[in-house]
């Protein structure tokens, strides 16, 4: 009798203690999708020391990289996009909020220096975005998108500049979004390259007749006059190879680029540039989701963000570049029918594939925010 | 005597180890059993609540079309589900269904189709009358829903799910997020603001920015409604809606059965289908075994299968006219 009792008090607690063992484990069964969160880049250690000096962007905080380890810079915000100056003293950053962003001049520490544009209103649509942010190689200008002029339910980027030590009433637009006649609405121009004062690289969203739209990157060598947009700019890639997000390399001679064809997965490739027209591309890496191709200081690397396992958090990786001699970009110009699209040359395959190496892991930095690297 | 038998009880009164052991093991069953029905019993709730719906949809005089509902496909026979998203803000007591997809699963061939219905096409509807297509749903529920896409389309529709804005969004999140690469940057002025707030009419502005991006609820959510800016409209809507399906396929076909109060828990009261809890489990297996490549996508684009109509044979509403003999053609194709 004895016995039952003692057994009774030690079986209750024991099938609690089990029921619950199962409950707690069926939880750590859980998939990773549903398991996995981001952490804050500050108490992960990247898995590779990147030469010199990075700025990346997760979840609206701005992070510096530098000798291996990551710290957190500015003030708390929604913030993207940091670009440096050319001397490398200072940042611009966008500050987003709920209904509109603005450009800051921030210094290495993340302290704002100064605010460049307001672009907020009391009026919903009277409030602007000013997006991707690039300085000019002399200093002087910020090229950036901006949405405006639009009007009702149009609202497209175009890209406007302004000074550095100017002010906002001083900006000029330099394109007019989609040349098709009447319907714009593709969302616009965005991501300028600053090559210099009046000269500079971006991406064109445009459509045919048939309202596709295309992604290309286009060239605009001439300054706006008297306020309005020159007009001849023009497109360095083909229509159906929907190439974006350029970046130059710090000699300006090549042009790293995401191609798509219009699906999901795309290419990065890269391409000889001679200030005017674009080589035949190589392609580095294909059949993957990667965004925003940035050269390394040498110009012997590149660094660009994609997905890595099965949370799908965007990492940053590293990628080497094999030393080939490349084709130049005025051979290839010759060859190109009309010249107006200068690479529609197919790409040709690099011969020694780069191999990738992944330098932050769990962190999922914003892939739309290019990395500052000097 | 007596002492015999007092000896007897205690003997019997004691616990032999093979018995000790045994009652063990049924213990620890039970309890094992019980921590385990304790874990899925929100799937078990829900599986009742919004799974399994039964919807007697009124018998169509298309050519080809079998009645809804029928004896469920054999296992490995192709079927269509219709699916149906809804702004379940509260504006409107019966919710309309802004997006509907066919999509016809072929699991022997890992084949999936996606048609999207435009929402303003102007259609004769199951209960009567003509009207924008997604209204059918606000009118009549899931069965007038599938009966008018049923009769106009000529297809058979098996099953239906339907989703509301907030389910999408804590979907989503649950998931950690999608991976999408925005073709072009989605701007809109004129996004209804409408979720989590006390006055459902007022907007904000929406900029989703182009390239691969990781996408929360909230955003993805922004991305697939959004609608003011895009030079094609509830077109280009469409296309964005498949585009998402497709990334949250792709995350859901890692998740497995301990996942399923997570899932169930997001969805409250924001998801129902006809479908049995088998059949979502077997169709979140399917998942694994399907490569995006062979997913075919169909929007019904203006010109080709559709065209722009406005004034009084309208309801002086603006709709758009279907062009029936290219949808019926693109729709037989993919939906035999």
């Amino acid at each position: 009798m004895i016995l039952r009792r003692i057994a009774t008090i030690l079986f209750l607690p024991m099938m609690f203690a089990f029921g619950s063992g199962v409950y707690l484990y069926l939880g750590t069964m859980k998939s990773k999708v549903v398991k996995e969160r981001a952490q804050l880049p500050t108490v992960t250690k990247p898995k590779f020391l990147l030469p010199g000096t990075m700025f990346v962007v997760q979840s609206g905080r701005l992070f510096k990289l530098k000798d291996g380890s990551f710290s957190e810079i500015g003030p708390a915000g929604d913030w993207s996009m940091p670009t440096l100056t050319p001397d490398h003293t200072q940042l611009i950053a966008v500050l987003r909020a709920a209904q509109y962003s603005d450009l800051y001049l921030l210094d290495l520490n993340g302290q704002i220096i100064r605010r460049l544009t307001h672009d907020d209103s009391r009026i919903l649509d009277a409030n602007h975005w000013a997006f991707y942010p690039r300085v000019s190689s002399d200093g002087a200008s910020v090229f950036y998108s901006y949405d405006s002029p639009k009007s009702g339910y149009q609202v497209d980027f175009a890209i406007w500049s302004m000074p550095l030590k100017g002010s906002q009433t001083q900006a000029r637009r330099h394109t007019t979004p989609d040349p098709y006649p009447y319907i714009q609405r593709t969302g616009g121009d965005v991501s300028p390259v600053a090559i210099s004062a009046t000269k500079f690289l971006f991406v064109r969203h445009s459509i045919d007749p048939s309202t596709d739209v295309h992604t290309e990157i286009w060239l605009q060598e001439r300054p706006s006059v008297l306020g309005y947009p020159a007009t001849d700019g023009k497109p360095l890639t083909d229509a159906a190879q929907s190439c974006s997000q350029p970046a130059l390399s710090p000699d300006g001679t090549q042009l790293a680029m995401i191609c798509t064809d219009g699906k999901q997965t795309g290419r990065l490739e890269v391409a000889p540039f001679n200030g005017s027209v674009l080589g035949p591309a190589r392609v580095l890496l294909t059949g993957g989701l990667y965004a925003q191709p940035t050269w390394s200081p040498d110009g012997k690397a590149l660094a660009y963000y994609a997905p890595t396992g099965a949370a799908g958090h965007f990492e940053l990786w590293y990628l080497p570049l094999p030393a080939v001699a490349t084709p130049s970009a005025t051979a290839s110009a010759s060859a190109s029918p009309g010249g107006a699209v200068a690479s529609a040359v197919a790409p040709t395959p690099t011969p020694a594939a780069p191999t990738p190496v992944q330098v932050t892991q769990g962190v999922d930095l914003s892939a739309t925010s290019p990395p500052a690297w000097y | 005597m007596a002492g015999q038998a007092l000896a007897r009880r205690r003997r019997a009164s004691r616990l032999h180890p093979v018995r000790l052991v045994a009652l063990t093991l049924f213990c620890l069953l039970l309890s094992g059993f019980a921590g385990a029905a304790a874990y899925f019993f929100p799937v078990v709730v829900a599986g009742v609540g919004q799974t399994g719906q039964v919807v007697v949809v009124p018998p169509s005089n298309s050519p080809g079309v079998k009645a809804t509902p029928t004896p469920v496909a054999a296992p490995g026979a192709p079927f269509t589900v219709l699916l149906l998203g809804s702004d379940d803000d509260g504006k409107n007591q019966s919710p309309l269904t802004q997006s509907m997809i066919l999509v016809r699963v072929d699991p022997s061939s890992k084949h999936v189709t996606m048609e999207s219905i435009p929402r303003d096409l102007w259609v004769p509807l199951s209960t009567g009358g003509s009207g924008k297509i997604d209204g059918a749903y606000a009118i009549g529920g899931p069965a007038a829903a599938i009966a008018t896409v049923e009769r106009n389309f000529h297809v058979h529709v098996d099953e239906y799910a339907w989703v509301g804005l907030v389910g999408l969004i804590k979907l989503i999140d649950l998931l950690g997020g999608v991976d999408v690469n925005v073709t072009n940057p989605v701007l809109d002025d004129f996004y209804p603001n409408d979720i989590n707030v006390k006055f459902l009419y007022g907007y904000t502005r929406v900029a989703v920015l182009p390239g691969p991006q990781h996408l929360d609820g909230t955003n993805a959510l922004r991305y697939v409604r959004s609608r003011h800016d895009d030079v094609n409209g509830d077109f280009g809507r469409s296309a964005r809606q498949q585009q998402v399906l497709l990334a949250i396929k792709a995350k859901a076909s890692t998740l497995n059965a301990a996942d399923l109060p997570d899932i169930v828990s997001a969805l409250k009261g924001n998801f129902k289908t006809s479908m049995g809890l088998d059949r979502v489990r077997s169709l979140l297996s399917l998942a694994n075994g399907f490569d995006l490549a062979n997913v075919q996508q169909i929007v019904l684009y203006v010109p080709l299968y559709t065209s722009y109509g406005n004034g009084p044979a309208y309801g002086g509403q603006s709709v758009l006219v279907p062009h029936w003999q290219q949808i019926l053609a693109v729709t037989r194709a993919n939906f035999p």
